[in-house]
């Protein structure tokens, strides 16, 4: 049996039992269902569209109270008054949320914390110009004359005419940085507690009489892979069918690129630390010391998305140099490629540390393997476990 | 055959193996034996590659053991150990391919290993719900469902109800038969000597014996001499206070005796004692042999 097919034999077991289990099953359920609901709740709020303004009015106000708020609400609400005996009724009615905001023609405005800021500066704005239109036209100034007296001399230009289309492609990339750190977060603690659950159930010395320990670490860290990128595709299919049956899908024109860009850092950035995440776990014997083995990548893991989180508005020094080094690039290169900062000759550099330090974490990660795998007890050093195998 | 060939390995300042030797023929069922920490299970992991010795070989029909070759070896090694929530027959078919069979053939062989073990039924269990014997046969059958042209077992028969030590009894035996080469550590040292023609026993990371069990005691440079005797007129421990007494009780005394030493005077304060119902000369048992060898 060739050495791929062991790793083949590896991976599949790894797959086929992690997706046969009930806790996949229903984080997966679930994962989607939170996307779905995340996407179709907000839309379910704003079915209307409009909200229902009500004005509370004590005595004579200005006649055209109702129409102007309206117009001037636009889209955001229709506008309905009530008229009340007395202030006291009126501020009970307020109080209940009969009405949401109280116009008592004596000059208050009556608000209380519910009442929306918008509707306040309307209903003020608006008493304030049909009180000057009033006033104008006992003065005996017309309608006409006011509006020009009114109206501005100073129009808003913007410079950027364009959106600039590379903020969303760095959104997009950044997007995918998130993905790809969920995924190292969640698959590589499934690695991580895999290769200790073989060691603690002592099937590894079984397991390894006939697989050699890098065939076992590759079928692994494949298997789980596979499983972690089959799972986000299902939710993010779901996603993009959830969101096109809306309209609301909103393609970055740039995204073909990016995408493209994203998918290559995602393998590379997934199979670095997922075999670091393999080789920690192989030097504890228990569940409890997991997250010390992993706290070193781990923590690694979270300043290379923090550099990438603080850089999403703009090329830096700082994330510059992180995408050169193959832990921090596959956070921090999609977002320079995205951005159209990274130099080309940087892309090619980075991309080459990457898959030769990759390559050789793989062997010495299958050494520390090795030489973790079978000793149990006390916590293995790196430096041990690596001394005492040669394979 | 399996030729361990001076194997050494240090850990630190600890030498597990001190330049251990001995080989397997095919057929050949072989106790290997020694005191704890003496280097057995070094020296099975290292037929694995689960050890790499510092210097020494191993080899399988004079060549050194390929990956290939590998595939064609049973382990069951010391600390049990399947995967507890993966199903009986799923799991027996995994390692039946990983020793290189094919799905149909690691499935066949699956379902007759069931077949025999009795558990037919439970092809669909997970194995964490078996019972504790249960989870013992299936580790027996992963380690044979590939039928090995080696079996390397690691205290096959600790843990094992009676019933347990006799299936494993049997089926080591049909193994060997079969023309397997079979190794298996133990401490039940009668069972092994009942069990196996030949026995390897190591000490301190060396082999310090090794050959046929008869060979053995025969070799061995001590005697062992029951004497019974019905009402004996002085106590037994007094009579023969300048000779070695291995044990003494009531009636019965067992001496151990340099190999020619003359009978004649022991036959003499024998009669002197009392009416002589044994008197027996024999070669030491096995574990005699052992503890000659392993405590000198």
């Amino acid at each position: 049996m060739s050495g791929w097919s062991a790793i083949k034999l590896v991976a599949a077991r790894d797959f086929k039992e992690r997706i046969a289990s009930r806790a996949f099953q229903l984080s997966t359920g679930l994962t989607v269902l939170l996307v779905v609901g995340f996407i179709l709740v907000p839309t379910f709020i704003d079915t209307d569209g409009t909200q229902q303004w009500t004005i509370g009015v004590v005595g004579d106000v200005p006649a055209g109270l109702a129409e102007t708020v309206e117009a001037g609400a636009g889209d955001m609400a229709t506008v309905a008054t009530s008229q009340f005996g007395s202030r006291a009724v009126a501020e009970a009615a307020l109080e209940d949320g009969a009405v949401d905001i109280v116009v008592d023609a004596e000059g208050s405005i009556i608000v209380n914390a519910e009442s929306s800021d918008q509707l306040t500066t309307l209903v003020a704005a608006v008493l304030a110009s049909l009180d000057v239109a009033e006033q104008a036209a006992e003065l005996g100034i017309d309608a006409a004359a006011l509006t020009d007296l009114f109206s501005g001399t100073y129009d808003v230009e913007s410079l950027s005419v364009e959106p600039d289309s590379t903020d969303s492609d760095r959104a997009f990339a950044f997007f995918a940085t998130i993905i790809l750190f969920m995924s190292i977060i969640t698959y590589g603690s499934w690695i991580l507690i895999g290769v200790i659950e073989e060691k603690t159930n002592r099937v590894v010395e079984v397991v390894l009489g006939t697989v050699r320990p890098h065939q076992l670490l590759t079928g692994k860290v494949l298997g789980i892979g596979i499983l972690g990128v089959a799972q986000i595709v299902l939710i993010g299919v779901v996603a993009i069918v959830v969101l096109s049956l809306q309209d609301a899908l909103d393609v970055p024109d740039a995204a073909g690129k990016v995408l493209v860009w994203a998918f290559i850092w995602y393998v590379l950035g997934f199979a670095f630390y997922a075999v670091a995440y393999a080789a920690a776990g192989s030097l504890v014997s228990r569940q409890e010391e997991a997250q010390n083995a992993a706290f070193p990548l781990t923590l690694m893991l979270m300043a290379a998305y923090f550099v990438a989180s603080f850089s999403i508005t703009g090329d830096n020094p700082v994330l510059r140099i992180a995408s050169l080094l193959p832990m921090f690039a596959p956070m921090t290169m999609p977002l320079r490629i995205a951005g159209g900062d990274a130099l080309a000759w940087e892309v090619a550099v980075s991309l080459i540390l990457m898959v030769v330090v990759t390559y050789g974490l793989v062997r010495f990660a299958g050494r520390v393997y090795a030489g973790g795998l079978l000793q149990s007890g006390s916590r293995v050093k790196w430096r041990e476990a690596f001394r005492a195998s040669e394979a | 055959m399996l030729q361990i060939d001076s194997l050494r390995k240090t850990y630190g300042d600890v030498i597990a193996l001190d330049g251990c030797s001995f080989t397997v023929g095919r057929g050949q069922l072989v106790g290997f034996l020694g005191p704890n920490g003496s280097g057995k299970t070094t020296t099975m992991r290292s037929v694995f590659s689960l050890v790499q010795p510092d210097s020494g070989e191993v080899r399988w029909d004079g060549m050194p053991i390929s990956p290939a070759a590998r595939l064609g070896f049973g382990y069951m090694p010391e600390q049990r150990g399947l995967y507890p929530r993966m199903k009986v027959a799923a799991q027996l078919v995994y390692f039946g391919r990983l020793h290189g069979l094919g799905k149909s053939e690691a499935t066949r062989a699956t379902l007759s290993w069931l077949e025999r073990l009795g558990l037919g039924d439970r092809a669909d269990s997970r194995l964490e719900e078996l019972s504790h014997g249960n989870q013992q046969r299936i580790q027996l059958a992963a380690a044979l469902i590939h039928e090995p042209e080696l079996l390397i077992l690691d205290e096959p028969f600790s843990g094992l109800d009676p019933i347990g030590v006799e299936a494993m009894i049997e089926i080591l035996l049909e193994r060997a038969a079969g023309g397997a080469a079979v190794v298996f550590s133990s401490h039940q040292l009668d069972l092994v000597e009942d069990l196996c023609e030949d026995v390897v026993i190591i000490a301190a990371g060396k082999v310090v014996l090794a050959g046929p069990v008869r060979e053995l005691r025969s070799r061995s440079h001590h005697r062992y001499l029951d004497i019974e005797i019905a009402q004996p007129s002085t106590d037994l421990r007094r009579a023969f206070v300048d000779r070695d007494i291995v044990t003494v009780d009531n009636g019965r005394i067992r001496l151990r005796l340099d190999d020619g030493t003359p009978l004649e005077p022991l036959v003499r304060t024998a009669a002197g004692l009392g009416r002589v119902q044994q008197f027996s000369f024999t070669p030491p048992n096995l574990s005699e042999v052992f503890r000659e060898v392993v405590e000198p």
